[in-house]
Parts: structure tokens; sequence; C-alpha cells
């Protein structure tokens, strides 16, 4: 008697934190919002309103016309167009090539795997900062490549980075081998595995890389601004960074750009969404 | 048996191989992209060049090194900035991301749905985000004052424009992009075995000593792994100067990253912005060392069952 009563009363408490957390989940999520809704409801606004000393938390009228009147300074499409350039063969391309890395860590026996490893992990915790400088002159002095998008697009063919590595190696490594090995005993080569059996198996995790691939290069200014001067060939952070520098206090066309340049990683992500917690979480990380 | 042994060989060789091929781009990578250029810039922080063709190179031995611990009018304060940045924007991202992890880890109805939204700030671009943020930060007509002049009555803030309070500005906009160390910490929470969690609440165990003597010590890699990766990114800090403050006001936010910059590709002196990035790289060292030193007293080990 006595022992059911204290387990409801556990369970009724256990209601009562879980709708406390759920109350503040949605408070944080508020706060967290706040900002963007700040810049979304200043870009539909006119400066005039925007300057105005009593300043609304509501855009008094809904001006998307301002966006369409943004476009005319801001050529978000051909921005976007250039930024893809560089975007899509680096995500395909560093996508593979991690897949290729974390699948020999993974699954082959070689001599030298552990030297290669630690050089792969150990690069991990360089800081690229360092290494800026020597890449630079390497682009720049001995290949001749400045200007072009190759600096930023070629180094996603070599490796497509060292945690992409491991975390493919990590997910491969989750995957039975008795299923490879039915397959070899059926005369499956390395690669008639990996495309039947591995890649399957690892889709999750393959879009989790594309995605971490695609905001690394999505949030980079320091490269672009190093190996594109041409305003043609401008990239959206760019051409973000040059529009608020010709325009100054001309906020209401300056928030119009940024709404737009939040949009595809946005799209992006809701895409990816649903494969993309499932593969952090199953590869835990650990190790 | 010596020809089942030849079999064994000739698979052994022909998995090299493949091996190898599948590792072609990034032992590439490795060396041209990685280790070579460390080494370049270690090398180069011997020489003043101006990015002039490969003749302008000058030995000055440790001339550059010893320049930049004296003379030199930012390094120094560079590092003090770079560092209090750092401490503030780490604990601030590490507190906040594992507060909603650990929320969003409740029953709560919806979970993807907020967990996209605590997400989201990570998936905007960088130079957008300091943008709409320096409208935040306006005096006079940004969100911050809005709220704080409006809603309650204080005097404003001038947040980036103020040389003492730039430098948590910033880190607070690092706190908001915080939304990557949220989704690895939930997936750390989902490790943590429910029995555990259980047997210890039959046991008597308040939350808090639930909390704290298991799920603690579960996601302590992870918290080490969290730590690591953000003390490691905000050390290197750079866009927020490019894009927002340019260094300023003063010099209040000019971080090492930015400094090096500055050096290299606005003054053209190579060599010295490369005795810079070594400078950095040491100090990102002795902070990677340091926390990898002091985790094994606090870092909870598994069985190690993947080392390979």
């Amino acid at each position: 008697m006595n022992k059911t009563s204290s387990l409801s009363g556990k369970r009724n408490r256990e209601r009562i934190v879980n709708s406390v957390c759920f109350v503040l989940v949605v408070f944080f999520s508020a706060l967290c919002l706040l900002p963007i809704w700040w810049i979304f409801r200043s870009s539909l606004m006119t400066n005039n309103q925007l300057y105005s000393n009593n300043v609304p938390f509501f855009p008094p009228d809904w001006l998307f016309s301002n966006y369409p009147q943004a476009l005319k300074n801001f050529p978000f499409w051909t921005y976007l167009k250039n930024t893809m350039t560089i975007i899509v063969p680096s995500v395909l391309a560093g996508t593979s090539t991690a897949v290729l890395g974390g699948y020999a860590f993974a699954r082959m026996r070689f001599p030298g795997k552990r030297f290669l490893f630690t050089l792969v992990i150990g690069s991990m915790f360089l800081p690229v900062m360092v290494t800026l400088i020597p890449l630079y002159i390497m682009w720049t002095n001995i290949l001749k490549l400045n200007g072009t998008y190759w600096p930023l697009i070629l180094p996603y063919f070599c490796g497509g980075g060292a945690f992409n590595i491991y975390l493919i190696r990590q997910f491969i490594m989750t995957i039975p081998r008795e299923l490879d090995e039915a397959a070899t005993i059926d005369g499956a080569g390395h690669f008639r595995i990996l495309i039947s059996i591995i890649l399957p198996a690892i889709k999750a995790a393959m879009i989790v890389v594309a995605l971490l691939l695609f905001t690394q290069m999505w949030n980079d200014l320091i490269q672009q601004s190093l190996y594109i001067h041409d305003a043609k060939k401008f990239t959206i952070a760019l051409g973000l960074s040059q529009f608020k520098g010709s325009l100054k206090q001309d906020y209401s066309a300056i928030m119009c750009a940024t709404c737009m340049s939040f949009a595809p990683g946005i799209l992006f992500y809701l895409m990816g969404q649903k494969y993309f917690v499932e593969g952090i979480a199953l590869t835990g990380l650990k190790g | 048996m010596g020809r089942r042994k030849k079999r064994r060989n000739a698979l052994l060789r022909s998995e090299t191989r493949t091996a190898y091929l599948c590792l072609i781009p990034s032992i590439i990578g490795l060396i041209f992209l990685t280790y070579i250029p460390l080494m370049e810039v270690f090398g180069l922080s011997f020489f003043s060049w101006k990015g002039n063709g490969f003749s302008g190179f000058k030995f000055v031995g440790l001339n550059n090194y010893i320049r930049l611990l004296t003379t030199d009018p930012y390094f120094k304060q560079s590092v003090l900035v770079t560092m209090y940045y750092t401490l503030m924007a780490v604990i601030g991202s590490m507190i906040y991301s594992l507060i909603i992890a650990l929320l969003l880890n409740r029953k709560i109805p919806a979970r993807g749905f907020w967990r996209a939204i605590f997400y989201l700030p990570y998936l905007l671009p960088a130079v957008a985000v300091y943008l709409g943020w320096n409208w935040l930060y306006n005096i006079n007509y940004g969100l911050f004052n809005y709220i704080i002049n409006r809603v309650f009555g204080l005097p404003r803030i001038g947040f980036i424009n103020d040389a003492k309070l730039v430098a948590p500005s910033l880190a607070l906009i690092s706190v908001w992009l915080a939304g990557n160390l949220i989704v690895i910490f939930l997936a750390g929470l989902q490790n943590v075995p429910r029995s555990y969690l259980e047997a210890a609440e039959v046991d008597g165990a308040s939350s808090w000593q639930r909390f704290w003597f298991i799920t603690v010590p579960v996601i302590s890699p992870i918290i080490f792994y969290n730590l690591l990766m953000a003390l490691i990114t905000n050390l290197q800090v750079i866009t927020p100067a490019l894009a927002l403050t340019k260094g300023g006001p003063g010099s209040a936010s000019r971080f090492v990253s930015y400094v090096m910059y500055q050096y290299a590709f606005e003054n053209r002196k190579f060599g010295y912005a490369a005795a810079v990035s070594v400078m950095l790289f040491i100090l990102i060292g002795i902070f990677t060392v340091i926390l990898f030193a002091t985790s094994r007293s606090w870092m909870f080990q598994q069985g190690g069952d993947d080392n390979e």
C-alpha cells in the first residue's frame, strides 16, 4: 500500500520535472530565436522605421518588397551560384575520400596502418590557422592558382578532413564483420563489399560528413578572402562583407541580404536532418 | 602449410595495395596540406620575406621572435585578448550546451523540433551572423538595448563598440553558435544506460547524485572532446575581427590570428607573421597538453574495446 503510493508519488514528481523542463526548453528556444527574429523583422522595415526613436518589436507593415529591392544591389543568386561551385564538388570529393580512408582504417590490414592513423588523429588537433601562410604561399607563388576557386576546392580532394575519416571509421567498425566475410566467401572484392554492404549501412554517417563539410565552407571567410578578388567570383560570405562596406547604414537592405544568406543552410539541414542526428548518435563519438 | 602461408601473404599484399589505393588522397593531404606546411611555417619564421619571389629570403635567426616578445605593439595584448575571449566562449558554450542537452534529453514533446532550433544558429554563414549581431548590438536601435533600455529601463550598453565589452560580446555570439556541441552532448547522454540510473534511484540516490555520479562519469569523454574542440577552435578565432570589428575598438579584439593575418596579408611581412603562427601553435599546444594531462584525473575510463 505504502509502496504503491510512493511509486505513484515518484511518477508524479517525474511528470512535474518533465513539464518544468519543457517550459525551460520553450523559453530557451525563444531566446535562441530572438536574434533571428530581430534580423528578420528589421529586413521588413524601412530605414526610417528602423531608426525611429520608438523602436518597434514587430514590423509596422511587413515590407516583403524590401527583398526585390535589395536584390538590385546584392546579386544573391550569382553569389549563391559561385558558393555552390565551390561547395558541391568539395562536399562530394571530401565525403568520398573520407569514406575510402575510413574504410581502409576500419577493415584492412596493411603495414604502416598504426603510423598513418596516428598522423590522421594528430592532424585533427592541428590548428588550421597555423598553416594558413605556407598554404597561401604554395597556392599563390608555387602553383599560381590565386584568383581561382582551386585553392578552396582541391584540399577536399585530399582526404576530406581527419575528423571525417575518423567518424566514418568508427561507423564502419559498428557493422558486423560477418557480413563482409560472407561476401568475401562469395567472391566479392574490397570495392564490391564497400559498395554493396558498407555504403548502404553508413548512409547516415555520410550525410553527417557532408553536412560538416558544408558548414565548414559555408562559415569560411578567411580562405575565400585570400584567394578570390574578382567581384564576379564573390561568394555569399565575400559578397555580404562587401555589401556591408558599401552601404554603411542602410540596415534594412543589409538585413535583407543577411536573411537571404540564412536560407540555403537551413534548407540543406532540413533535407538531411533525420540522418544527421541519427548519424551523430550512432557513432557515439567514443574511442 | 607452405602453400597456405604463401596464399595468405598474397592476400595480405593485395589488401595492402587496396588499402593504400584508398588512402592515396588522404596521404597526399596529410603530407602536402598539413605536415609539410607545418614544417614550413617553422622554417619561414627564421627568415624575413616580403613575398616577392624566392630570392628575397633573408635569414634573421631568432630576430622575429625577439621582436615579437619585446617591441611588438600588438602581440602581447593579442595573446591576452585571445585567452580572455576563449575563456568566456568555452566556459559559456560548454555550460549552455550541456544544460540544453540535459533538458532535451528529458521526455518532452516534439524533441526533434526543439533540437533543430538550437542547432539552427550553427548553420548560418558566419559573416551573416556577425553582420546580424552587429545590428543587434546597435546602441540605439538594436535588440539588446531594446531589452535593456525599453523593457528593464537600464542605461544603454555599447557592446562591441566598448573596448571593455567587445570580447565578452563576441564570446556571447560564440555561445549562441554552439549548436553542434549540443548535438554531440545529446548523443552522449543517450548512451547513459537507463538501468544504472534506475538502480541508483531504487537505492535512494537523489537526482543530483545520479547526475554527478552516473551521468557525468559516463559522458566525461564527450565533455573532454567538446572542451578540447571548443578550446582549439576559439583560440584560433579570426572571423569576428575580419568581418566586424577589424580588431577594435583600439586593440580590444585584435586576436592572435588577426595579428598574423595583418602582418602577412596587409604588411606582407611573411616571415614575421610565420613567427606569430608558431606562437599561436605553441599557445594552443600548451592548452591542449594541460587538458590532456589533467583529463586523467577527471575522465572516466571505460574498458577500452576499440584500440586497434
